[in-house]
């Protein structure tokens, strides 16, 4: 198309201002462009990481003690056998913190004792006999706990010992690598050793961070606080008739207790990521504006132009110029202002990559990000140009010879 | 080298149909330096246009170079001025972006010359018009006088058989005028042909031809050397409409 870069930078030089603005809007355009992609393309994967439960067809409440009166472990059993004797219920468990609600407890797990070695951050779920079939969570190796393995330790007689445990295969894994964990000894959160007596297929736990899936379970009732949680799984389809029965009744048995939360796992699951789909529906939304205010400055500048050079275009169009070789010098121009933006663009998405690196602790950014937010950002801009490039290679070449 | 028979050329609008060109006949020979001259709104101007393929005509057959150019596409008409006619305008229409040698070099990038014959040639044009020491000047930073140098650099850079120029003294003062008149009879003299579009009866004087056009029409046709042909105060038939 007969260009090169010289006449093109002489050009942009004598009428910098436009074009240096342009391309500042471009690189900020840019950089946000980039992190917010991948901020976004992180939250989607969290997102959609599987969560290993039953989410269909789970609920679970929480009870919390109104009086001196409430018994935990009396309320408690009476409001599991009456769930366990209720149509369409198909497991119900006493539990202490809930996959996906953000409710519960985390521990230190290590193959040594105290902080000797190194540990693994985990989930720690206490629960019964029935807690994997509720979870609806099937054991890989190993078995289940035995009804008399579960312990009821009490504010009264506190027993810090864990006998026997079951991990997560993801904890497994990330404790024992390609060993078996199967009867091996670790230490939760203690000095107190314990045995791994089971490994489950992952499922997440109640936080939702880097070990999501690292979960210890340990056969106790929890008694120690005035609130236990009561998890059912129904047969399919029964969730909503389950859920509405068990509420009036359990509302309403003990005087002096009370439903403090009762959330199905389809609620909970989206309770858990609306933070996240809220943050990636805001930068989505942020970064389209950004990018359609670029477009929109590149097709001002751009219709600026033709109408500033009008007279220029004729010339070139008089000395030889055919249509197509004037859109090519505006999309040339373009071009180049987009060049001069995306390296600045490059270099500001790096540091607040790096920055948010260091702030926030998430994952350098991947240099991907910045190849097709550079390819995304010179394809719009380039879109943006094309119609003032168009209208410019409508100009006759007799507008040269117009005196005025 | 030009061969307009019958040419009309007709502006409209909503209300107005406006005859610029009305049965315009003219032929140049290669090697001629033709004045047009006439009045304000004569159709100088269109004529010029329609020669050098800047606009359409609407009826009538216009060979250049032997070449028919009735029907021509856009492209086609865009190679063709690049390629057989050089301009030089009244108001220079040098791109002010653009330094000296590369305004010259514009013309020479839409032929896709090779980099280093680009620079033979704007040397050369640069050098026949005196300018090779500003090469690298903005047109902002040269007298008028020198900016119809380089546009004449720019129009012979090519090698063109026609250069067409509109009132290309129409800026500049007398002596200017005659540096100008004298450069554009150089560059004919050495084999192109030079069409000069002007309503000054003294440059038209210097033509070998002067052709005088009236409301669209060739009105007449004189030769300066032909003494038959001057006018009761030895001016030509072309003077005398002129004044």
């Amino acid at each position: 198309m007969a260009l090169t870069s010289h006449p093109l930078l002489s050009a942009l030089r004598r009428n910098p201002t436009g074009a240096v603005l342009i391309a500042l809007q471009i690189g900020i355009t840019l950089a946000i462009l980039v992190n917010a992609a991948a901020i976004v393309t992180r939250a989607i994967q969290k997102m959609s990481r599987p969560s290993g439960v039953d989410t269909r067809d789970t609920f679970v409440m929480t009870m919390v003690g109104l009086s001196k009166n409430f018994n935990v472990y009396s309320t408690s059993s009476a409001d599991l056998a009456y769930l366990r004797h209720l149509p369409g219920v198909a497991a119900a468990s006493i539990v202490f913190g809930t996959p996906l609600t953000d409710n519960g407890s985390d521990t230190s797990v290590g193959r040594s004792p105290g902080s000797r070695g190194p540990t693994v951050t985990s989930a720690l779920l206490p629960v019964d006999q029935q807690g994997l079939r509720t979870l609806d969570v099937a054991l890989i190796a190993g078995r289940n706990f035995r009804g008399s393995e579960i312990r009821v330790p009490s504010a009264a007689h506190p027993d810090p010992r864990i006998g026997e445990v079951i991990v997560t295969q993801a904890l497994a894994h990330a404790l024992f690598a390609h060993q078996s964990a199967l009867g091996q000894t670790i230490y939760v959160g203690s000095h107190t050793p314990s045995t791994i007596i089971g490994i489950t297929r992952n499922f997440m736990g109640p936080q939702l961070g880097q070990h999501a899936y690292d979960t210890v379970l340990a056969p106790e009732i929890v008694t120690q606080y005035d609130m236990y949680d009561l998890l059912v799984r129904t047969r399919p389809g029964q969730r909503a008739a389950v859920f509405r029965a068990a509420k009036r009744h359990i509302g309403t048995a003990d005087p002096n207790a009370v439903i403090g939360q009762a959330v199905t796992f389809a609620h909970a699951k989206r309770l858990l990521y609306s933070g996240l789909r809220d943050l990636a529906i805001f930068l989505s939304f942020l970064t389209l504006v950004m990018l359609a205010l670029c477009c929109l400055g590149i097709f001002g500048l751009g219709t600026f132009n033709v109408a500033t050079r009008t007279r220029q275009i004729g010339i070139r169009r008089a000395l030889g110029a055919r249509r197509r070789d004037i859109v090519a010098l505006f999309l040339a121009e373009n071009a180049l202002v987009v060049a001069i933006g995306a390296i600045f663009g490059c270099l500001l998405a790096l540091a607040i990559g790096q920055w948010l690196t260091d702030h926030d602790g998430v994952a350098r950014l991947d240099p991907w990000y910045l190849l097709v937010g550079v390819a995304i950002l010179a394809l719009t801009s380039q879109l943006a140009a094309w119609q003032p490039a168009r209208r410019a290679a409508r100009i006759p070449p007799s507008v040269a010879t117009r005196t005025i | 080298m030009l061969e307009m028979h019958n040419i009309s050329k007709v502006y409209r609008t909503d209300m107005i149909e406006t005859h610029a060109l009305r049965e315009f006949s003219l032929q140049v020979a290669a090697g001629e330096f033709v004045a047009v001259s006439g009045p304000s709104g004569s159709g100088k101007t269109t004529f010029l246009n329609v020669a050098g393929l800047l606009e359409t005509f609407d009826g009538g057959t216009y060979r250049l170079d032997g070449q028919d150019v009735s029907g021509l596409s856009d492209n086609a008409r865009a190679r063709i001025r690049n390629e057989k006619i050089g301009f030089v305008f009244q108001s220079f229409n040098l791109i002010a972006d653009l330094d000296i040698f590369d305004n010259v070099d514009v013309p020479l990038r839409y032929r896709r010359m090779k980099a280093d014959e680009r620079k033979a040639r704007i040397t050369n044009s640069l050098e026949l018009v005196g300018l090779t020491s500003r090469m690298r000047h903005l047109p902002s930073q040269l007298s008028g006088g020198q900016q119809q140098r380089a546009a004449i650099a720019r129009a012979i850079a090519g090698d063109p058989a026609l250069i067409l120029a509109d009132e290309p003294t129409g800026n500049l003062d007398s002596l200017m005028a005659r540096q100008i008149m004298g450069l554009l009879e150089k560059i004919n003299s050495m084999g192109t042909t030079v069409v000069l579009v002007t309503h000054d009866p003294e440059l038209a004087r210097r033509a070998q031809r002067n052709i005088h056009v009236i409301d669209g029409l060739v009105a007449d046709t004189v030769a300066p050397s032909d003494p038959a042909a001057r006018g009761p105060h030895g001016q030509t038939h072309a003077e005398s409409a002129v004044d």
